[in-house]
């Protein structure tokens, strides 16, 4: 809850001194941009009401397939004896996407250690590459076997797009992976990552808020989380109230948006302009 | 039947390898009809005036595995701009971008006698991604001091009126994916509100379909088929034009792969029961 | 060191976070986001220094060991030696000018080497699409068949051959992804932008920590 009272004094002081008429000037404050600031606010605001709601409520999420199987995954490669290859998508650490896959690999390594499965990691960037080495470790370590964790199975495979893809399609031929997991912002090398996994014969699940790799992904994966489901892995694996709520807010907003949007096309339809709306 | 349900993926390989090749030695005359997307961007170049000093940016933001694909788009605009006389500003925001841009820069001022510096320059790569955008929207010099070859900016005809990105008539982001159009729209277009049109590849071109219809993008060239629209919009039939040829036999080769695999499915599914 | 590892990083995430939304709104602070775009592009090429060390030691420990592949690693290596021999020592200036490569051994390479393979790997797509596509595209349901038939006309109406079947086929395509397609697209934009909203705020405030390699904090 501090966080909230935080935002909320903070906002109420910045909008007390911008809109106050002597000091208010369009050098302060870019008042074409005033209903993109309100929605900010009021978004950022259910958010964190849910967040801090969620410790005290039970809040449920609908089954994500691709994540159930997960475990599945995870235990065919350890009865194989194969290891299982997370590939990070093409985006840096500042991505939201590549926030959401690091998530999802903490929870991967966490269960990979219980089952004393092989993992490896693929990153493309350096940064993302010493998170996901951090996070790992840190997995491996909570689940009792620090002894297990090898610094050296979370790689940097290229900077280049199709040189990461030569790397990794080069790995999976060689290495085999009894699953690959995919998740992330990926462009045109999607298709080759997956495809020539689906000729190894392995488990595939793809994660990723790219849309146009979308068809992709689905016709080559066994599971495929599509857009925002990627964000939701998180919240799925863990369970973790914050998450959840955070989660939740997301939905409300969606229905928000979703109620505008029928408003909007009624008023569209039939002519009806609103001033304040700035409606032609 | 079942077999055929499963063909060896190599026989797909060797159709699709004839398909492409054979009608890049076999010539034959398709119709290219430009689309309302690439006709935009044509339209709105066209509409510049080169005797007000209008400036067109263009950012190479693509690499060797998708030159193919972009580089007869960026031709295509260039010669545009050059025939009309317009000033060109290259940038780029990837480091294997920087020998592509300057290679396309020259090749294509060779054909009109631009001279560098003062028909166009090419500033170079810097690192940062979108920050280099936000630099170059508050301030050009605070992201290049100078351009790709040393010359302060001040010293060269082009860029010396040039303060920002404001100060371009149009801006053309041709991208193969990040850094690219997204960025170019969130931090250019958004906040320093120019005219922004685009070139991708055709797999990412429907992402950018939103940005159409809400004016955030000018226009779109999609693919090489965008481009051989641009270039017989400007009557200069080149790559672009050439590779519809196995493109499109190519993309009828698919199609009947995917009928026939169908065909074989269903009648499999007969044969053997549900 | 708590301090460093986790609290300074927390507070420079907020400060940065919060800077990067007020300057889009008061455009009177855009010098503060540009002299901080500025050291943001300064360490990011930094940051390229830990990814050359992870890809070279890596491939120098499997040519020690003599691991299955090690031949690539040693390919790895001597092709980011001579880029990084050429780029900085011969630019058509230095010890390689005898040498009569156009602009260099670095625009050579680049030009003979690295564009092609480049193209070659992005050229495996076609192929690669074709046998995804006769391997998946099966009309099993009603939706499936919707899907093949839209895919069909999509494919169709994107090249000039469309036209010769039918004159509605670019039409019909450019209906296609102009209408359904994009009212996916932006269902799928609008909740993923909502997602990334929420998200950088936990970022921000703090509660999202897997940056650092850590679990979530309480609120």
């Amino acid at each position: 809850m501090h966080h909230l009272s935080h935002l909320i004094a903070a906002i109420a002081t910045l909008l007390l001194i911008l809109t106050t008429p002597a000091f208010g000037s369009d050098e302060w404050f870019d008042t074409e941009a005033l209903d993109n600031f309100l929605t900010a606010i009021a978004f950022s605001i259910l958010v964190l009401v849910y967040i801090s709601l969620a410790r005290r409520r039970d809040l449920t999420i609908r089954r994500l397939g691709g994540l159930e199987a997960l475990d599945e995954a995870l235990g065919r490669a350890t009865e194989m004896g194969k290891p299982v290859l997370f590939i990070h998508g093409l985006h840096d650490m500042n991505s939201v996407s590549t926030i959401a896959a690091v998530n999802v690999l903490s929870q991967l390594a966490r269960r990979a250690a219980e089952f004393g499965t092989h993992l490896m990691v693929a990153n493309r960037y350096p940064i993302v590459m010493s998170v996901s080495q951090e996070v790992v470790k840190e997995a491996f370590a909570d689940a009792g076997r620090p002894d297990a964790y090898n610094e050296q199975d979370i790689f940097f495979a290229a900077a280049d797009q199709f040189s990461y893809a030569a790397t990794l399609d080069g790995l999976i031929v060689r290495e085999e992976p009894a699953a690959n997991i995919m998740m992330g912002y990926f462009y045109a090398e999607s298709l080759l990552l997956a495809e020539t996994g689906a000729t190894t014969g392995a488990i595939q699940i793809a994660g990723t808020d790219a849309y146009t790799q979308l068809p992709f992904f689905i016709t080559t994966c066994d599971y495929t989380l599509m857009g925002e489901e990627l964000y939701a892995a998180s919240a799925y694996l863990s369970r973790d109230p914050k998450l959840l709520g955070s989660l939740k807010a997301q939905d409300i907003g969606k229905a928000a948006i979703t109620a505008l949007l029928i408003v909007g096309t009624f008023l569209a339809t039939f002519g009806i302009s609103l001033p304040f709306l700035g409606a032609s | 039947m079942a077999n055929l349900t499963n063909i060896d993926r190599r026989w797909i390989f060797l159709a699709v390898f004839i398909s492409v090749l054979v009608p890049l030695l076999v010539g034959f005359h398709l119709p290219v009809k430009a689309s309302p997307n690439v006709r935009a961007i044509y339209t709105s170049i066209d509409a510049l005036d080169a005797k007000a000093g209008d400036t067109v940016l263009m950012s190479f933001d693509f690499g060797p595995s998708t030159l193919t694909e972009l580089q007869p788009m960026a031709k295509a605009v260039l010669r545009h701009c050059f025939r009309k006389k317009l000033k060109v500003v290259g940038v780029t925001l990837l480091p294997e971008g920087v020998g592509i841009a300057e290679t396309i820069l020259s090749d294509v001022a060779a054909e009109f006698g631009a001279t560098y510096g003062e028909d166009y320059i090419f500033l170079g790569y810097k690192a940062g991604n979108e920050v280099l955008i936000l630099n170059m929207g508050e301030e050009l010099r605070a992201a290049f001091s100078t351009d790709v070859r040393g010359t302060p900016l001040d010293d060269l005809t082009v860029t010396r009126p040039l303060r920002s990105l404001g100060d371009m008539a149009y801006v053309l982001d041709i991208s193969a994916g990040y850094p690219g159009v997204e960025e170019w729209i969130q931090y250019g277009q958004e906040r320093y509100r120019f005219k922004l049109g685009a070139g991708c590849t055709a797999v990412m071109a429907p992402d950018f379909f939103p940005f159409l219809q809400s004016g955030q993008l000018d226009g779109l060239l999609g693919g090489l088929a965008g481009a051989a629209e641009y270039e017989t919009l400007i009557g200069q039939p080149d790559a672009a034009v050439s590779g519809m040829r196995p493109q499109s036999v190519g993309h009828v080769v698919i199609i009947l792969f995917i009928l026939f695999g169908n065909v074989a499915y269903f009648a499999s599914r007969r044969g053997g029961g549900s | 060191m708590p301090f460093l590892q986790r609290t300074l990083p927390l507070i420079l995430a907020f400060v940065a976070g919060i800077v990067g939304i007020l300057t889009f709104y008061i455009p009177a602070a855009s010098g503060i986001e540009t002299e901080g775009a500025t050291w943001y592009r300064i360490i990011f090429a930094f940051s390229m220094i830990l990814g050359i060390h992870s890809l070279l030691s890596m491939h120098w420990r499997r040519i020690r060991r003599r691991q299955a592949g090690w031949g690539y690693s040693a390919v790895t290596w001597f092709g980011f030696l001579a880029m990084f021999i050429f780029g900085v020592w011969n630019n058509s200036h230095g010890p390689g000018a005898p040498i009569d490569l156009q602009g260099g051994g670095m625009v050579w390479l680049y030009d003979h080497i690295q564009v092609p393979a480049g193209a070659t790997m992005f050229s495996l797509l076609a192929f690669f699409i074709a046998s995804a596509a006769y391997r998946t595209f099966r009309a099993r349901t009603p939706e499936a068949a919707i899907l093949l038939v839209a895919a069909v006309v999509v494919m169709l109406g994107r090249v000039p051959i469309g036209v010769y079947l039918s004159e509605h086929v670019p039409t019909l395509s450019q209906w296609l992804m102009a209408t359904p397609n994009m009212a996916a697209r932006r269902g799928i934009l609008i909740g993923v932008t909502l997602g990334a909203i929420a998200t950088s705020l936990r970022i921000i405030f703090g509660i999202e920590r897997a940056y650092l390699g850590e679990e979530s904090e309480d609120v």
